[in-house]
């Protein structure tokens, strides 16, 4: 029987770089990952003959962390197609996929990385509507991106990124919808990190090369079907614009997808934008520094400081991006109408929400109203229902860590055998 | 192209190592069935945490977004009792 592993959750950035601090002090760890190959959200990786993408740097630096795993030899085992359950109150881990099984690890790093943060929008449930996310996901794995015309909204510099990555496939947007207004904020632009400018000036000279109009101080304010086509109406500045598209790409900005740390038995830790959403720089960066923590912890050595300098400027950086991107959400979000579905699980409306009345608890918030009840655990209106309540969306979750962290067909638990049979 | 999904009965060409939302999507299948909760299921997130893309295999709920296509893999929506 093998010494317990690490076992750490997330195949990205964050995730091997911290199986490659850990392996440096010594210890071993089984990586787990859902998708087909590594990579993570920004490095993932293209199905066989498709080209790579992304800019050089950003594949440098994926090519160097994976030479850094391979010189670590069998301290580090990868393994996709598989994904986390959860782990119980014994430090019993399940993992389910091509062969489910269960595990006891020494210690777990959920290195899951973010979940995309959209704002509710009467229509945003309609087949066509996903994620800008999901439109990368498509785009950098397959090459190609989606058919027919294609709307941006939301917030934040990801929507020029995937506008730009949409061009240079062939089929820009037609245009970006930007609730803040980047362009007004020319000092606070020009004292980013310089990897941060060159980033995003090469994004917008290809929006313009490909002639993307971007229309900021505008937020969607609904989305209709009309047979086959979306028909998303922009509002902001007193005036409006309707767009008849095939699909919409929706974005807020990122939070983190920590899901299943808590109550057990063995050290559980946190890296990269599962424990803060800051970017990609910084989930390399944090993911050494968790590595070399849990070592630390896990030899009784004092634990190092959870913060470093180089996390301090992503950080800042990040708040610097919140300030240029900076827009009336609060006040959208409190007009938000009754009718508007909050919950996408579960159907709940923001008038099902207002008629809970004044004040309810997490649990009348739950048992009563079901949000944050339904399969995504509250990933998608946890933050929603907290401000709506007016509280503070970084207070606890509004959704208590369940088991398993995500809905499992029965015959996964049977396939897993026995905890104690021994793989 | 490597093979072909069924989708509901229908074949569906997919390239190898590709999602089952991927190859539905290709083929312009944005509208994935109906959930018990009146939603539509459809793609949103793209990467397993919304679950919103859930398709009946063999019986199984599964991810659409999750689930590498395989020649002659019986999908079908989740509503339609066909699994
Ligand atoms: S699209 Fe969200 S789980 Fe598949």
């Amino acid at each position: 029987m093998a010494e317990p592993r690490v076992l750490i959750v997330g195949a990205g950035l964050a995730g091997l770089a911290a199986a490659v601090g850990l392996a440096r002090a010594g210890f071993a760890s089984l990586v787990v990952d859902q998708a087909r190959a590594p990579g993570g959200a920004i490095h993932r990786q293209p199905l066989p003959g498709v080209a790579a993408h992304g800019l050089p740097a950003q594949r440098r630096r994926w090519q160097n962390l994976r030479a850094e795993v391979t010189a670590e030899g069998d301290r580090i085992e990868i393994l996709c197609n598989h994904r986390f359950a959860g782990i119980d109150a014994d430090g019993v881990a399940l993992l389910t996929g091509e062969r489910s099984r269960f595990i006891r690890p020494a210690a777990v790093i959920l290195a899951t990385g973010a979940t995309e943060r959209v704002v509710p929008v009467p229509g945003w449930t309609l087949p066509g509507v996903t994620t800008v996310g999901a439109i990368q996901t498509q785009l950098k794995t397959t090459g190609e991106p989606p058919a027919g015309r294609v709307l941006l909204a939301g917030s934040g510099p990801l929507l020029c990124a995937a506008a730009a990555e949409l061009a240079a496939a062939g089929n820009p947007p037609v245009a970006i919808v930007e609730a803040g207004r980047p362009f007004r904020h020319a000092a606070d632009a020009l004292a980013l990190p310089a990897g941060y400018l060159a980033e995003a000036s090469a994004h917008l000279a290809r929006l313009l090369l490909a002639r993307v109009p971007i229309r900021c101080g505008m937020h969607l304010s609904r989305i209709d079907r009309h047979g086959d086509t979306l028909v998303a109406r922009a509002e902001g500045g007193g005036r409006h614009l309707d767009f008849a598209v095939d699909r919409i790409g929706l974005h807020d900005g990122i939070r983190p997808n920590g899901y299943g740390a808590a109550g057990t038995t063995v050290p559980v830790a946190l890296a990269g934008d599962a424990r803060e959403a800051l970017g990609a720089r910084a989930a390399l960066e944090d993911g050494r520094r968790a590595g070399a923590a849990l070592a630390a912890r896990l030899a009784g050595r004092p634990v190092p400081p959870d913060m470093s300098p180089a996390l301090e400027r992503e950080r800042a950086a990040q708040q610097r991006l919140r300030r240029i991107h900076a827009h009336d959400l609060g006040a959208r979000l409190v007009a938000i109408g009754d009718d508007t579905v909050l919950c996408r699980c579960e159907n709940r409306t923001a008038g099902d929400l207002r008629a809970l009345g004044g004040d309810p608890t997490d649990r009348e918030l739950r048992l009563r109203g079901r949000f944050a009840m339904g399969r995504c655990q509250g990933r998608f209106c946890g933050e929603w229902v907290r401000r709506l309540q007016g509280d503070d969306p970084a207070d606890a979750p509004l959704g208590a860590v369940r088991l398993p962290v995500r809905p499992l067909p029965l015959a996964d638990l049977i396939d897993a055998g026995e905890p104690d049979e021994e793989n | 192209m490597s093979g072909a999904i069924l989708w509901n009965g229908a074949p569906v060409a997919f390239r190898a190592g590709e999602s089952v939302a991927s190859a539905l999507a290709r083929a312009g299948i944005r509208a994935l069935g109906d959930l018990p909760t009146g939603q539509e299921a459809a793609v949103f997130c793209g990467i397993g945490q919304c679950q919103g893309c859930l398709v009946s295999l063999d019986g199984r709920l599964v991810e659409a977004c999750l689930t590498p296509c395989r020649d002659g893999l019986r999908v079908a929506s989740a509503g339609a009792g066909n699994g």
